[in-house]
């Protein structure tokens, strides 16, 4: 599998420091040799992994949640992770706006990264798993 | 980055024009929400998004351009989509909303 190192931080489910998750995977991103459109691609997923579950998680649940930034040479695995509740398609198939938006960010998600997996965790949380690869990986760009 | 908004009417093209500076994300789309709302709201005009200065859009930024539509055509007006770059471009173009809206580039 190759994997060089990783990354881990602790975000808290509010709206305000999703940014903070963008930043790191563009930072992460760039390290690795990912070029500009690729972590673009990135940040947009990171973000739209960071909304779905803030969305989606039970108002009770203040938890901060995980990402994890694993990175190889030739692909970075990105977890974003929950302690707490789960992925439902009930959720998905809501009409109202909000899920309507949480339809738009699983698309944007399945389409900027090359595997995606929404992940449930029986009483240990639930996480999404996004995979990006470089498409050339030339000597020394990739960490 | 925060989001700044600028909005003013254009009498030639008889709408109102949006400029929001910055990101629309799930942190300032709820103040882009409320001033796309009101705007709506309050005038019988088309509303332009003049998104020349809009660096960065998610997915909550994007559901209040739909709503806003929903709310604009039950008054028969439009919601004008103009100067995006090309990473809202894209995004549009994966979400299938370049069919949804007017876009202008």
């Amino acid at each position: 599998m190759d994997k060089k190192d990783s990354l881990k931080i602790s975000i808290p489910k509010k709206a305000e420091y999703v940014s903070i998750a963008r930043l790191t995977a563009s930072s992460v991103g760039s390290k690795m040799g990912f070029n500009i459109e690729e972590i673009d691609d990135i940040k947009v997923a990171i973000a739209e992994a960071c909304i779905n579950l803030i969305q989606t998680s039970p108002k009770e649940n203040n938890d901060n949640y995980e990402i994890e930034f694993n990175i190889y040479k030739d692909k970075l695995i990105i977890i974003v992770k929950d302690k707490k509740g789960t992925f439902t398609n009930e959720e998905i198939q809501k009409d109202d706006l909000k899920n309507q938006e949480s339809k738009l960010g699983l698309f944007i998600i399945d389409a900027l990264m090359d595997d995606v997996e929404f992940i449930n965790y029986k009483d240990i949380g639930r996480e999404i798993r996004m995979t990006k690869r470089i498409e050339v990986v030339r000597d020394g760009d990739a960490v | 980055m925060a989001l700044k908004l600028e909005k003013k009417y254009n009498k030639d093209k008889n709408a109102w024009i949006i400029k929001p500076i910055g990101e629309v994300d799930i942190y300032t789309s709820p103040n882009f929400k409320k001033e796309l709302t009101d705007i709506i709201k309050e005038n019988e005009t088309d509303v332009i998004i003049d998104c020349s200065q809009l660096e960065y859009i998610d997915s909550t930024g994007l559901g209040v351009l739909i709503s806003g539509l929903k709310k604009i055509k039950e008054k028969d007006k439009n919601i004008i989509i103009e100067h995006i770059k090309p990473n809202i471009k894209k995004l549009l173009d994966i979400t299938g909303l370049n069919k949804v809206f007017i876009v202008k580039e």
